[in-house]
């Protein structure tokens, strides 16, 4: 448990959606290298145990993706060399770093949102915007393991009762297709009883509230300020900051509601880096002390 | 005060010709603990349901049902869905979501209460419930025992008057179960809760009972304390079979004066009647068959590379024409070496021999075909047809092994049948295969006092067939009336084995109630028969016949 872990979902997920928003909706290069570092960072912080076998798809898939462009987009005005009477170009294969930076930075932010966002944190989200999903929803991910768990318990159960004797591919496929059908008559069978069971605490007797074990604490309302204010400040600093690829790279001069922007964004991707080295920090200074 | 009041209550099904419940008429005190027992089919279901207004089965209904004065069809549908708590008897399919934390607040969200007060009375009901540890579990990671107990502390959060639970230690082990009831205890004597259960395990609900209610065929045939009602049975009553051992001893030696219910109350009566002259029962001695049926040598299993073993390092040897019970607590690997024996799961060191030949040698399911077959626990997975009759279709000998006819059910769909008659088919149809060695596991589970009878009798026919049985099971009772042999499991291990009778009398706690209740008066007494024929060999100490 990281120190993101703890805050509220709500905040949590307006956090990734305004690190990953800017980054998907700018194509300022200078944006681009800070998201794609700061998720990486954050990744690699937050999951050390994943394997870098992982984390080279990804850079294979950078490589690919980057290449991709200057051999199907011809614009630009610096000639690298002709292939096919086709010209590739300098330009060209700029936009494709920076457009598969994009890509591979919002695949990381993604990834530490599902690392982070379980289950619970989902459904208390969804819970705010309608209780009835939330409980449909919980509803499902109660029933897929118990669902699974049947019909394993089925197979096995068949298959000592001699189901698959006769050994042969047909044989098989009849006894699996025999078997789904009846687990779906078994859901339907044990639907019944949640079903009373629902009714029998008050299921549809009143309008419905929504608990879940997350509350909103002062950090959490002192992090969205954080992030609302990194957030808006980026928008506003970044929209001042031009930047062509065609024909040839263009760029507005710097000036200080561009490096604002850009700054604010920088401090946008590493907050959960930062928040997560500092807690680090602070169980080794406490261990050392005890 | 009275919570509940009946008063002339009929109800018949639809399309039914007699009556579920017939004329019945009695009334419930506030903070007492009720009990209804019956055989399957009395129509305890049925009542209890009828208590409880958002349950109520579809069909004709007369007479009125008062909870705490005022008609039950007049409470607003808040108030009784909070008031009256109803537990069932499936733990898994009553639980509704996804995390422990989520299903005790799933009542509190349906009554529209807010988040705050959720947050306080979920917190009591799990710290008062000794649920804190698995708080935020996801509800499919817990045991049967403890699925119930959630059930109950969902219903609890909600703070109800009266709990109604029907059967609801059926699914659960021996051991849960008593925890199950003693828990009901506390909240009945530490909340003065009112408690309304229909049970057919009566050995640790009737002593800490106020009022046994008995019903057979739809009408009530005794209502009073316990000891009153089942010294009231005739000696035929089927319900007597369902009764704890002490009760039915005093009724084989038909007793007079107050009828015992618990092991120590058994005690008295014994000590307090009988000589013990005579000690020990000559009992045939058990000589098994030289040749073995099924065979583990030195067997380890594991579920995953870095979990501990199941199976360590078992030896076993089943012989021919034996039934062997296995008996062991939860998570002790009985199931597991069953599913060894059928090679439903594969084992990374040892041999299991099945009648001479090694399991891995019988290639292309060979193993089930008129070899080996297995009855799982939960039966409802044996069932692939719409009706009992096509599941049936190719079994026709292995019904008539069977000491009781099913044929009347042959139109009905397998769900639909009770524990018992599930039990019967899945039988059945297991026996189609002809197998010579049949694993049994927990056959006895969530079965009546009579169907389980009937199951021993299955299983004296079976052997009398020539088949070989093997039984894992929690109950000492069940094994000691049909097992030629018993083993202790312990650890991935056999620890002690003998015939029911050696096996038995060594131990102290993991026995029968014969045993725990005879214990140092009697030596070998094991069963109910056993101590009532050692009691009429001993005589009365008042010289009576």
């Amino acid at each position: 448990m990281g120190a993101i872990d703890r805050i509220n979902p709500v905040a949590a997920a307006v956090y990734f959606l305004a690190a990953a928003g800017i980054a998907m909706f700018s194509m300022n290069p200078v944006i681009l290298s800070l998201s794609l570092s700061g998720a990486v960072c954050f990744f690699f912080i937050k999951s050390r145990s994943t394997g870098i076998k992982s984390h080279l798809y990804s850079l294979l898939l950078f490589i690919v993706m980057a290449l991709i462009n200057p051999f199907v987009n011809h614009n630009g005005v610096t000639v690298l060399f002709i292939m096919n009477d086709n010209p590739i170009t300098l330009e060209a294969l700029i936009y494709g770093i920076a457009a598969s930076a994009m890509i591979i930075s919002v695949l990381y932010w993604f990834r530490s949102f599902t690392e982070i966002m379980t289950s619970d944190k989902l459904l208390y989200i969804f819970g705010r915007l309608s209780p009835k999903l939330a409980l449909i929803l919980s509803m499902a991910l109660r029933f897929v393991p118990m669902f699974g768990n049947q019909l394993y318990k089925t197979e096995q159960a068949q298959k000592a009762a001699g189901l698959y004797k006769e050994d042969n591919i047909a044989d098989t496929f009849k006894g699996k297709t025999d078997i789904f059908s009846i687990i779906i008559t078994w859901g339907l069978e044990n639907g019944i009883i949640t079903a009373d069971s629902m009714t029998a605490r008050g299921y549809g007797c009143a309008r419905r509230t929504s608990f879940s074990l997350f509350r909103w604490r002062k950090g959490d309302f002192i992090f969205l300020a954080i992030t609302a204010a990194l957030f808006a400040a980026s928008l506003w600093g970044t929209m001042a900051a031009d930047f062509a690829y065609y024909p040839a790279i263009a760029f507005s001069e710097a000036d200080y509601r561009t490096v604002t922007g850009f700054t604010s964004y920088g401090l946008l991707v590493f907050l959960p880096s930062i928040f997560e080295i500092k807690e680090a920090l602070r169980w080794k200074y406490l261990k050392s002390k005890i | 005060m009275e919570i509940f009041k009946i008063e002339n209550l009929n109800f018949t099904y639809p399309l039914c010709k007699e009556k579920a419940v017939s004329n019945i008429s009695f009334s419930v005190n506030e903070g007492e603990f009720i009990t209804i027992c019956g055989a399957t089919g009395s129509g305890k279901s049925t009542l209890l349901r009828l208590l409880k207004k958002e349950l109520s089965p579809l069909g004709e209904k007369s007479g009125a049902i008062l909870f705490c004065g005022k008609d039950i069809e007049q409470w607003e549908q808040r108030d009784s869905a909070s008031l009256i708590g109803f537990v069932m008897q499936k733990p898994e399919q009553q639980i509704v979501t996804d995390k422990v934390w989520h299903e005790l607040a799933f009542g509190l969200e349906n009554l529209g209460i807010p988040a705050e007060t959720i947050r306080s009375r979920t917190a009591e009901m799990a710290s008062y419930f000794g649920i804190e540890k698995w708080f935020e579990k996801s509800t499919s990671a817990l045991s049967g025992g403890q699925k119930q107990l959630l059930n109950l502390a969902s219903v609890m959060v909600m703070q109800p008057k009266v709990l109604i639970l029907d059967e609801p230690t059926a699914q659960l082990d021996p051991i849960a179960a008593s925890e199950f009831i003693s828990t009901l205890k506390k909240l009945n004597s530490e909340l003065g809760l009112t408690v309304i259960i229909a049970e057919h395990r009566l050995e640790d609900v009737i002593p800490v009972s106020d009022r046994l209610m008995v019903m057979e065929k739809g009408a009530v045939t005794g209502f009073d304390t316990p000891s009153e009602v089942i010294a009231a049975l005739s000696g035929e009553s089927i319900v007597l079979n369902a009764m704890p051992a002490s009760a039915r001893l005093f009724h084989k030696l038909s007793g007079n004066g107050k009828c015992p219910l618990d092991i120590r109350e058994g005690r008295e009566f014994i000590r307090n009647n009988y000589h013990n002259r005579m000690r020990t029962l000559n009992k045939e001695e058990y000589i098994h068959n030289k040749e073995k049926a099924l065979s583990f040598s030195e067997v380890f299993f594991r579920y995953e590379r870095n979990s501990p073993d199941v199976l360590d390092g078992l030896n076993l040897d089943i012989y021919k024409n034996e039934v062997y019970c296995i008996l062991g607590g939860n998570g002790s690997g009985k199931t597991t070496a069953l599913c060894a024996a059928a090679d439903l799961i594969k084992i990374y060191s040892g041999k299991i021999t099945v009648f001479g030949k090694e399991i891995r040698k019988y290639r292309n399911q060979t193993l089930y075909n008129e070899c080996v077959a297995m009855l799982p626990q939960d039966v409802q997975t044996m069932f692939l047809r719409n009706t009992v009759g096509e599941e049936l279709k190719n079994a026709a000998e292995a019904v008539k092994l069977l000491p009781v006819s099913i044929e009347h059910l042959y139109d009905k769909h397998p769900y639909d049948l009770s524990g018992g008659e599930q039990q019967l088919v899945a039988l059945a149809k297991v026996l189609s295969t002809k197998p010579k060695l049949l694993l049994m596991d927990e056959p006895a589970k969530g079965l009546d006092a009579n169907a389980r009878l009937g199951l021993v009798k299955v299983i004296h026919k079976l052997k009398a067939e020539g088949i070989t049985v093997v039984i894992v099971t929690h109950d000492p009772e069940f094994s000691a009336m049909c097992a030629d042999r018993c083993g202790l499991f312990f650890r991935g291990n056999i620890v002690s084995e003998g015939t029911p009778t050696e096996f038995f009398s060594q131990n102290s706690f993991y026995t029968t109630a014969g045993i725990r209740m005879t214990k140092g008066y009697y030596e070998n007494a094991v069963t109910v028969d056993d101590i009532a024929a050692l009691c009429h060999e001993n005589g009365r100490k008042d010289g009576k016949a």
